[in-house]
């Protein structure tokens, strides 16, 4: 009875608690990322009705919506990327939500869920290179999108595997425990990695704000 | 039971999440502390750059002098950026100006190309190689009228500055070998690092004599060069 925990091979179902945490930090992390999607939306309409519009998240020339948004890359499919925002981000704050209230989404939705998230992660590390090293300006919008992306892609990540560690290799099955207890220092490393990039990038400019 | 009971008397070690966040705040101070050992390390940043003998304030002995009035005349140098919207707006207001000051004023321009435009670099180094022609005027001239045909564009367009180069009658194989040289670029670099070192944030800034001008309207910029020739004149 004590040791149900440790026994190989006994799916770990996770207590209560955590599958709340989880609601919780997908339904705030999703409710963010909406919300930015739909300020970078609203720039663009109010960028289409009068071209001399200085967007609010344009502060300098690096911090700047302006550069990002007359980009090609700004939409990558032909429509302004902030629109599969608004969808994505509208589903995932639908489904957290539906945790919340206690609803049990069948495996594959989780599984829809992952293809969602990992399409976004991708995606947004993709506009993360050519913002830095192709159009040379951050939009601030678009970094909190960043910002919410990566962290919602671990979470539903880790829940899946989690779920479906049976099928995986032993060795795998250790990492993915160790990955799971460790997930914020994933996640800080993760942030770090892309934080030293831009001040790497845009060095000359950050160090004009250093007194 | 055994077990349990044993668990709860020994001294709690961490639990891996607890763990895991120290780690994490660790990392972020070690991260922050080396960005800032390096920032401290390599910058004399905020010091303004040597006063060459023999320049005008704010500028060094190889700065593009457009006007010139001497020594004793007040001197306005801008800093800019032939890509960026705002230079492009305030040429013709800089033109006037200069017209209007004619004689009176020195006027040098200073290279501050800005990263985010994608050929601000190339239109810069189209500049100086036109300057080391002795057309750099001309050049300036042709960046800003000719600024909405190729600003905001993400692909090269330095074929379309040597066309200028090439209209303007320049020696085309020196223009080619002077893009080329690496000096060219870090005389450009020269520039940039100097504004940076004086404050400059964004184009255009203008200094007068030496002090930074911030403009709200034309009228401060002329206001502030009438000031700056009341004190020449009466001193």
């Amino acid at each position: 009875m004590t040791a149900v925990a440790t026994t190989p091979g006994t799916v770990l179902f996770e207590p209560r608690a955590a599958e709340r945490r989880r609601a919780i930090a997908v339904t705030a992390l999703a409710a963010i990322g909406l919300a930015a999607a739909i300020a970078l939306l609203l720039e663009r309409f109010a960028i289409l009705e009068d071209p001399t519009h200085v967007p609010s998240c344009t502060l300098n020339p690096i911090l700047s919506c302006t550069s990002v948004m007359a980009s090609d890359q700004a939409s990558v499919f032909g429509f302004p990327n902030p629109l599969i925002g608004v969808v994505g981000f509208t589903v995932v704050l639908t489904a957290g939500a539906s945790m919340l209230s206690g609803a049990r989404l069948g495996e594959w939705f989780w599984l829809g869920l992952q293809a969602g998230v990992t399409f976004g992660v991708v995606f947004v590390h993709w506009l993360a290179f050519q913002s830095l090293y192709r159009i040379g300006a951050l939009c601030p919008y678009c970094l909190v999108v960043w910002a919410v992306m990566i962290p919602l892609f671990l979470s539903v990540t880790l829940r899946n595997l989690q779920r479906w560690q049976l099928s995986l290799p032993r060795p795998a099955r250790s990492a993915l425990a160790v990955a799971v207890d460790y997930r914020s220092t994933i996640l800080t490393v993760w942030y770090l990695a892309i934080a030293l990039l831009a001040v790497q990038r845009f060095w000359s400019y950050w160090s004009t704000l250093v007194p | 039971m055994r077990t349990d009971a044993a668990a709860a008397n020994a001294p709690t070690p961490l639990s891996p999440r607890m763990r895991s966040a120290l780690i994490a705040g660790a990392l972020v101070v070690v991260a922050i502390t080396v960005v800032l050992v390096y920032a401290l390390a390599t910058g004399p940043r905020g010091l303004a750059p040597e006063q060459q003998d023999g320049a005008l304030p704010a500028t060094r002995t190889d700065s593009h002098v457009l006007d010139e009035a001497g020594p004793d005349a007040p001197t306005l140098v801008e800093f800019m950026d032939f890509e960026c919207e705002a230079c492009g707006a305030f040429y013709p207001v800089v033109e006037q100006i200069r017209e209007q000051y004619a004689g009176r004023i020195n006027y040098v321009i200073r290279y501050f190309p800005i990263a985010s435009h994608a050929n601000a670099m190339n239109a810069a180094l189209a500049v100086e190689a036109a300057a080391q022609q002795g057309q750099v005027e001309d050049m300036y001239h042709r960046m800003f009228e000719t600024q909405a045909e190729w600003g905001e564009q993400q692909t090269s367009q330095a074929d379309l500055f040597r066309s200028f180069a090439e209209d303007l009658g320049l020696d085309l194989a020196a223009y080619d070998d002077a893009i080329a040289d690496p000096s060219t670029q870090e005389r450009v670099q020269q520039d940039l690092d100097d504004g940076q070192a004086l404050g400059v944030q964004g184009t255009p800034t203008f200094f007068l004599d030496g002090e930074r001008l911030e403009l709200s309207s034309v009228q401060d910029l002329t206001n502030a060069l009438d000031r700056a020739l009341d004190a020449s004149g009466s001193a």
